[in-house]
């Protein structure tokens, strides 16, 4: 245009200021984790499904779920739920039910029949699972998946391990356990049971047998008690009581029963022991709140008539005419520093006794290495495993309570997804892909005037009266209209729900959707942070340019 | 073109009316107006105006002369005439929008009527509010008498509009603003000849792609000024042809300057504004006794007409600067231009530089002439004085 004032007027679009010159930082979209999934033993997208729940996308809920963890509606009641710990929201007012939520899609999910996808490469190659429970199933899930054939290798006639012949009815009903385990073997995995390998040459036979094989065998041997005779009728071993009860089989255990021990294993033993009709004391080294259980089994117990005998320890048993004496002391206990590193120290003159018919001791459970220690290295107590879940033995890879002292179901079910990863990178000579770390979203990156405070909707329990005379679950689910108004709780934090505020907000324009995200204009962004103020979830941050 | 008789439509008028005359002379299609003493009576008269239907322009009442001005700007911008008038406090709440009035060239007419800015609180003479704008890009005018105001603020708009630079014409409250002396309104016809509808080639409308002041690199924001350098060099001009143009019509002739006695004159007085006629009093009884005095008063402000100053006073022997306002830590601020413009003309004028009036203290033709007795044949001095 010919125009007086030149550099005054213009009839061209104000594209041509280039305001992004002006800029020193550049939003960006990706790579922020909410708190909840560095928590999560699975890395589970937590923010993105509890978002869907919110958005009634159940489907999609449990299609982002079981990415990570084939077994939602089991970790809804069992999770020791990490994730829940370090919840932003915590800070405005109280954490996301995530566990809560997570039973409520698990259990739609079997209610509703949704199956897996079927694999759709053809299975060229196959892999060796031993040991069906959580970490060696998520294992043959992920592999599946892949298109790998799996066969999967479980010692006794049943599959789910520990899920199984360790975690009593009333925290996990036994159609819910099947439901899931069925769901994965749908997918195609060749089912070997009774089929324990029982030493190296058996493990080596496997493995020239198939591309790679994944040892879980769990941690089936129980630490034992110094200074008490397991020879005696009065010692029954937790994992075999468990088992035993478990399985419908009748257990020997007197009527007075005292459980030693402070950990979950210690919980489920008393409280599958009161439902047998026994009566039961606990006896741990650790004071009361130092209880390393969760606390919601503790409080459980403590309801269904379990007395607690906190920061004792027991010294010796004595048979006598009428059962069981237990001469025990109160103990000063100093929680450990490195695992294991606790210190008891009893108290002068504080010695009592205690009269039972039967002991169960409940300490922990080791790994049985000896039947691998011909082939497989490992320091420790248990089999020594690289970054990438393989042993010393090539095309050997191993997890779950075999391979790591974190013995929580989810970080089996975690541990086996990260071997799956490594396996098939090994299968096709590639490297495992390596995350790329992320900075996570804080509570100060979300803008708390989109979220109104809100109390949590918790799950109800069964009254304890009501609890003891059978072995249905004691956790209530959430009912949907709850469920949709928990998740509508979530901040999502750093997970954008494509609410398109930064898009209006931004006065430049320099905001543009793309598919189901957005794109910024390099050209026009003047690096204000707007968008990143007016983000509801912290998904966007500004990055500073060189 | 019509030639409209002399004094046949005279009026008694106030400074104030005298503007509003004007102003609905000069048809303008928008007037953004706040009410401020002593402006108000302009306000007032515009709106009574309009009501008895005698003025079609729209008036808008905003909440405050800042949005006074912002409201002008805008209008100005689609290729309105566009009038509004202020005093002191409004003036400089307007501050901002008067740069961004005139760095958008938009060629509105703003009447200012001088009056001590707070604090102390006050409503009296003194120019220090509109001098204290003059870095702002405006052209100021400054009026002596009813009459000037209601001739002056007609010839901004052909200033205003012929340099697409916003005018400020001021005139003093009260001495000006509220006193009454027979005026001479034009007739509408005289007046629409000599100012015709304003016709800008680039003006804001729906219908045409395009805008006004959007963000610019620093070279265009640079060029933008080198612009208004431009149109500012040839205001002086512009204000003497308007002037004569408006002689031929009213017999009443303006320029930048006006000189009073000045031919042979031994002192010279500059001043603006109402003083100027006290001093007319002043120079004639000089004059009788036998002292040559004269006044050279100074019309248009900014940009201030240099050339003409520098030829007027070269070869005078001694000139006094009657400043009715204050700039703390410089003095008068006409004595400071004067200072400036007269830089390095040989043979200048002792000059002088006299705080009088201010804060609109009466200043007497009696005190004028004791100060031409006194520094007629004084050293000249940079550092004003103070005048009981």
């Amino acid at each position: 245009m010919n125009t007086q004032f030149s550099p005054l007027w213009t009839d061209k679009s104000s594209d041509q200021r280039m305001t992004g010159t002006w800029r020193s930082a550049l939003p960006e979209y990706s790579n922020i984790l909410s708190p909840c999934r560095v928590a999560c033993p699975v890395g589970g997208r937590i923010a993105e499904w509890v978002g869907q729940v919110g958005t009634q996308d159940f489907h999609g809920a449990w299609t982002t779920l079981v990415d990570n963890n084939p077994f939602p509606a089991i970790a809804g009641r069992i999770c020791h739920h990490p994730c829940e710990t370090p919840c932003n929201r915590a800070v405005l007012d109280e954490t996301i039910s995530i566990c809560a939520l997570e039973r409520f899609v698990g259990d739609m999910a079997l209610e509703e029949g949704w199956a897996f996808p079927p694999p759709k490469a053809a299975q060229k190659q196959s892999v060796a699972v031993i040991g069906a429970g959580p970490a060696g199933l998520s294992a043959a899930y992920q592999l599946c998946r892949r298109g790998i054939g799996v066969h999967l290798y479980e010692a006794s006639d049943q599959l789910g391990g520990l899920l199984r012949y360790g975690v009593p009815a009333y925290r996990l009903d036994r159609a819910i356990l099947d439901g899931e385990i069925a769901r994965i073997l749908d997918m195609g995995v060749t089912v070997h049971l009774n089929a324990e390998v029982t030493d190296a040459a058996g493990l080596q036979a496997l493995r020239a047998e198939h591309d790679a094989v994944y040892l879980a065998t769990g941690a089936s041997r129980a630490k034992h008690l110094p200074g008490l005779d397991y020879s005696q009728p009065w010692v029954i071993d937790s994992a075999e009581f468990l088992a035993m009860t478990n399985t419908g089989k009748p257990t020997s255990a007197g009527q007075r029963m005292v459980v030693i021990g402070g950990g979950s294993a210690a919980m489920d033993v008393a409280r599958t022991a009161r439902r047998l009709g026994r009566d039961v004391t606990v006896l741990s080294l650790e004071p009361d709140a130092l209880l390393p259980a969760q606390r919601v089994e503790v409080e459980e117990a403590k309801e269904e008539g379990i007395t607690f005998l906190c920061g004792a320890k027991m010294q010796m048993a004595t048979p006598t005419a009428t059962g069981l004496t237990l001469d025990c002391t109160r103990i000063d206990f100093q929680p450990a520093t490195a695992r294991g590193a606790f210190k008891a120290t009893p108290i002068a003159d504080s010695a009592f006794t205690l009269t039972a018919d039967t002991i169960i001791p409940a300490i922990g459970q080791d790994a049985d290495l000896a039947r691998w220690q011909e082939v497989l290295k490992g320091d420790g107590p248990v089999v020594g495993t690289d970054a990438n879940c393989q042993t010393s033995l090539d095309g050997v890879f191993a997890g779950g309570d075999l391979a790591s002292m974190e013995r929580f179901v989810t970080e089996a079910v975690g541990l086996g997804k990260a071997a799956a990863d490594a396996i098939a990178a090994y299968i096709d000579c590639k490297l495992p892909s390596q995350a790329t770390p992320s900075d996570t979203a804080g509570y100060d990156t979300i803008n708390t005037a989109y979220h109104p405070t809100a109390p949590a909707l918790r799950p109800t329990h069964v009254d304890p009266d009501k609890r003891l005379i059978s072995f249905s679950e004691v956790q209530n689910p959430l009912s949907q209209k709850d469920a949709i108004a928990e998740a509508g709780r979530c901040f999502t934090c750093g997970t954008c729900t494509t609410c398109d505020n930064c898009y209006f907000y931004c006065p430049d324009m320099a905001i543009t959707k793309q598919g189901q995200g957005y794109l910024v204009n390099s050209d026009y962004c003047k690096g204000c942070g707007l968008c990143v103020a007016e983000c509801p979830t912290g998904s966007i941050r500004m990055v500073e340019e060189a | 073109m019509t030639i409209v008789p002399r004094n046949i439509d005279l009026q008694l008028l106030n400074g104030n009316q005298a503007v509003a005359w004007g102003v609905k002379l000069a048809r303008p299609e928008v007037a953004p107006l706040y009410p401020i003493t002593p402006q108000t009576p302009i306000f007032e008269n515009l709106i009574d105006m309009s009501s008895k239907g005698m003025l079609s322009a729209e008036l808008i009442t905003p909440e405050s002369e800042h949005s006074a001005m912002a409201s002008a700007i805008a209008a100005s911008a689609t290729g309105a005439r566009v009038f509004t008038a202020t005093s002191s406090q409004g003036l400089l709440l307007m501050h901002e929008l008067l740069h961004y009035a005139a760095g958008a060239r938009t060629p509105i007419v703003l009447f200012n009527v001088n009056r001590t800015p707070a604090a102390p609180w006050g409503f009296w003479p003194d120019q220090i509010d509109s001098l204290s704008q003059r870095d702002t890009g405006w052209v100021q005018l400054y009026s002596e008498t009813p009459q000037e105001s209601l001739d002056t603020v007609i010839q901004a708009f052909a200033i205003a509009e012929a340099s697409k630079l916003p005018v400020m014409v001021n005139h003093d409250a009260f001495y000006v603003s509220h006193s009454m002396e027979p005026v001479s309104v034009p007739s509408q016809d005289a007046v629409d000849a000599f100012l015709p509808p304003y016709q800008p080639e680039l003006y804001l409308s729906t219908g045409i792609g395009r805008s006004v002041g959007a963000p610019i690199d620093q070279k265009s924001w640079n060029i933008s000024r080198r612009e208004m350098d431009a149109a500012m060099a040839g205001i002086a001009d512009q204000v003497a042809k308007s002037g004569q143009e408006w002689g031929g019509l009213t017999g009443r002739t303006y320029g930048p300057l006006e000189h009073y006695r000045t031919q042979d004159a031994e002192v010279v007085f500059v001043t603006m504004g109402s003083l100027c006629g006290t001093v007319r009093e002043a120079v004639d009884a000089l004059r009788d006794d036998g002292i040559k005095a004269g006044l050279l008063k100074l019309r248009l402000f900014r940009p201030l007409p240099e050339a003409a100053l520098r030829a007027s006073l070269k070869d005078i022997p001694c000139a006094i600067v009657l400043d009715r306002n204050y700039s703390p830590g410089t003095g008068g601020v006409l004595h400071q231009e004067l200072k400036s413009a007269l830089f390095g003309l040989s043979h200048q004028p002792r000059l002088h530089g006299m705080l009088t009036g201010v804060g609109g203290v009466s200043v007497s033709a009696r005190t004028i002439q004791k100060l031409a007795v006194a520094y007629r044949t004084a050293k000249a001095s940079p550092t004003p004085i103070w005048v009981e």
